[in-house]
């Protein structure tokens, strides 16, 4: 589903990801794991397309097309979703018009017509249900005034309603208080299936309690230096990324 | 100014002698002011982002009648009325007196000083050369008047068409009165086509105690037009002062709000937003005069500047000495697409009270490109995630006006402008 191959990626100047190869196959979930600055977050945003990073050198191919051609949003038509580590507050867009402007952006580039308004909010009312979101946010601005933990639930709710082939899952587990976290791994539970893939990027192993991956990657300065199962997860959290490396 | 121009409109003024019961001592004193004055430079500091260059080269002739028969555009919802003006006459065949009549003194201008002399006096001349042509050479306006407790809930639309005037002008004079917790909606609109023409337009108002007056303004004159619309509002105990304005036509626009909050919990909010797309110049000034306790006024205006577009916002306010307990606040923030695009700001705040709470903000930048990158990234093409932005942006100084056809009416307005530049390269982000 998603080739990266010898990926070099300049941010402001600095090369962040140094030679980072990494193949998910449908049906998988992986883990990057790396400490603060490992170039984490750079591959995410690499992967969904952020114009202001320099891609250098190497390749990253989705669904058997080349990624690197396509524009942000052809990306997620493709069937990719990125959870900000950060999600942006947007002001005076309710977070009901941007789903429903979302989804049937999507749509549009897939060649469907728009989803009627019903069958719309009864997607986003299950979805929201599913997530355990008060139905009241659907109607205020997108992430504005929300907590950290809100904000990150917010981000799954869009993940559901757009239900992607490739999930990429950039810390969705920080900011999360125990009952949030095991709601957002239910979430990303039901996510995970036969022709689906999830990307998890974190650098703690909370997480991956609640979702086990097929495998863990760790990454190091821009590279991935090594690859294991899921024991590997509890190896780092023992020993720490120094030793493991 | 040259003698050419001067000459031109001491004609103009003279020909329109006696032509309105009472007006010719205010006609003749106006004109007395604008030649001394002439119209405004750049040196002026309330004009200083206006380029009047247009309007001292050359005298524009009266607006005459409209030839072919101008389209009439479709109300925005339920109205209790619509006033039709072409060519700065109010055409009464192609109004709709509505049922306002029965409950509210309505009549052009040239019936109301013809019963009423005197009033004439009330006429504002305003300080400048531009209001004072206004006031030497109005013809035509809509006088409405709403009786004491008498509450109009749905708008009224004064429609304001320029046709085949090119290097013509129209200077229109409207007076709208509220008696004592009296409420309107006036909703003015100005179109026209694509000729040369100059729009002058004034608006009085006497909001009294307890009275609610709303104001919206949408402004899409032809490419070519010059406008300039002056509201001059006194407001009284109680009494409030809603305007909105929308500022999307002309070459050259200008919008000016003069209020005065004259007495104890009188108080006002004036909002506004300018889309000046590629060569158009969109000026707005307010100038909200606390002159007692106890008053309230609050300003957003939001204003959109696309390449080689020019937009600025002078915003005064001025507190009284005695004028304790004001509240007044103020809020401008402008989007500039590429470095061609320009924003001028300069709150003025004279406050001469010292118990009082004023603030102010401005700030000019260009869209969040964090905000555009998370909507293309779920799976929102870049020309709506912009349009998306900058809906969201004007509706913070839209979203004060209560009627919702004419609220949702504005709002399309500003997704229209931006799907409009939906075919030029969107600009690089930052």
């Amino acid at each position: 589903m998603l080739k990266i191959k010898d990926l070099h990626v300049n941010v402001a100047g600095k090369e962040i990801l140094k030679g980072l190869s990494l193949e998910i196959k449908a049906g998988e979930t992986h883990a990057i794991m790396g400490l603060n600055g490992a170039g984490k977050s750079t591959l995410a945003n690499t992967i969904a397309g952020r114009d202001d990073y320099e891609i250098t050198k190497g390749s990253i191919e989705f669904m058997g097309k080349d990624m690197l051609e396509m524009e942000p949003h052809e990306r997620v038509a493709a069937g990719l979703f990125l959870g900000f580590q950060y999600p942006v507050e947007i002001p005076g867009v309710s977070n009901l018009n941007f789903l429903r402007t979302a989804l049937n952006s999507v749509r549009k580039q897939n060649g469907q017509d728009d989803m009627s308004a019903a069958d719309f909010m009864k997607l986003v009312r299950e979805k929201a249900k599913l997530l355990g979101m008060d139905p009241d946010m659907l109607k205020r601005f997108v992430n504005v005034g929300f907590s950290g933990g809100e904000k990150k639930r917010n981000e799954m709710v869009q993940m559901a309603v757009l239900d992607p082939k490739l999930a990429v899952l950039d810390e969705t587990d920080s900011g999360l208080d125990i009952d949030a976290l095991k709601t957002v791994a239910e979430g990303i539970n039901v996510q995970r299936r036969e022709d689906t893939a999830v990307l998890l990027i974190t650098h703690y192993q909370r997480l991956l309690d609640y979702v086990q991956p097929d495998k863990v990657h760790v990454m190091i300065d821009g590279r991935i230096v090594k690859s294991g199962g899921k024991e590997l997860a509890l190896e780092l959290e023992e020993k720490g990324y120094a030793d493991v490396a | 100014m040259n003698d050419a121009v001067t000459k031109s409109y001491q004609d103009q003024a003279e020909s329109l002698k006696g032509s309105i019961a009472g007006m010719d001592d205010a006609r003749a004193q106006a004109l007395e002011e604008f030649i001394a004055h002439g119209f405004p430079t750049a040196r002026s500091e309330d004009w200083r982002y206006s380029d009047l260059r247009d309007l001292r080269g050359k005298a524009f002739a009266p607006a005459t009648h409209a030839g072919e028969k101008p389209d009439i555009p479709e109300a925005f919802g339920e109205t209790a009325a619509r006033f039709v003006f072409v060519n700065g006459r109010f055409s009464e065949s192609r109004s709709d007196m509505g049922d306002l009549w029965q409950a509210a003194s309505v009549r052009p201008l040239a019936n109301h000083f013809m019963a009423n002399p005197d009033r004439a006096n009330e006429l504002v001349r305003g300080r400048d050369g531009v209001a004072q042509l206004n006031t030497a050479l109005a013809k035509d306006g809509m006088v409405i008047g709403i009786p004491a407790g008498v509450e109009i809930d749905d708008p009224v639309e004064i429609i304001h068409i320029m046709t085949n005037a090119a290097d013509r002008a129209a200077h229109t004079r409207h007076i709208i009165e509220l008696g004592e917790g009296a409420s309107a909606h006036i909703v003015e609109r100005f179109i026209g086509d694509d000729g040369a023409y100059w729009t002058n337009s004034i608006l009085q108002a006497r909001v009294t105690e307890g009275a609610k007056l709303s104001h919206t303004r949408l402004q899409e004159e032809g490419a070519a037009a010059i406008h300039t619309g002056k509201v001059f509002v006194n407001v009284g105990a109680g009494g409030q002062y809603h305007a909105c304005n929308l500022s999307l036509g002309g070459k050259i626009a200008r919008f000016e709000a003069h209020v005065r909050l004259m007495s104890d919990e009188s108080r006002a909010t004036v909002d506004g937003v300018a889309l000046a797309a590629t060569g158009q110049s969109h000026d707005t000034l307010t100038d909200i005069s606390h002159t007692m306790p106890h008053t309230t006024s609050d300003q957003i205006f939001r204003t959109v500047a696309d390449s080689r577009g020019k937009t600025s916002f002078q915003g005064k306010v001025t507190v009284d000495k005695d004028a304790q307990k004001v509240e007044a606040d103020q809020s401008f923030k402008a989007l500039v697409f590429d470095r061609t695009a320009e924003a001028n700001a300069k709150p003025e705040l004279e406050i001469f009270a010292d118990d009082v709470k004023c603030s102010h903000g401005a700030t000019v930048g260009d869209l969040d490109a964090k905000a555009i990158f998370y909507l293309t990234s779920r799976g929102i093409d870049p020309v709506t995630a912009r349009q998306m932005l900058v809906e969201a942006f004007a509706a913070s100084a839209l979203e004060r006006i209560e009627n919702e056809p004419v609220r949702d009416a504005l709002m399309a307005r500003v997704g229209d402008w931006m799907a409009a530049r939906a075919d030029k390269p969107v600009p690089e982000s930052k």
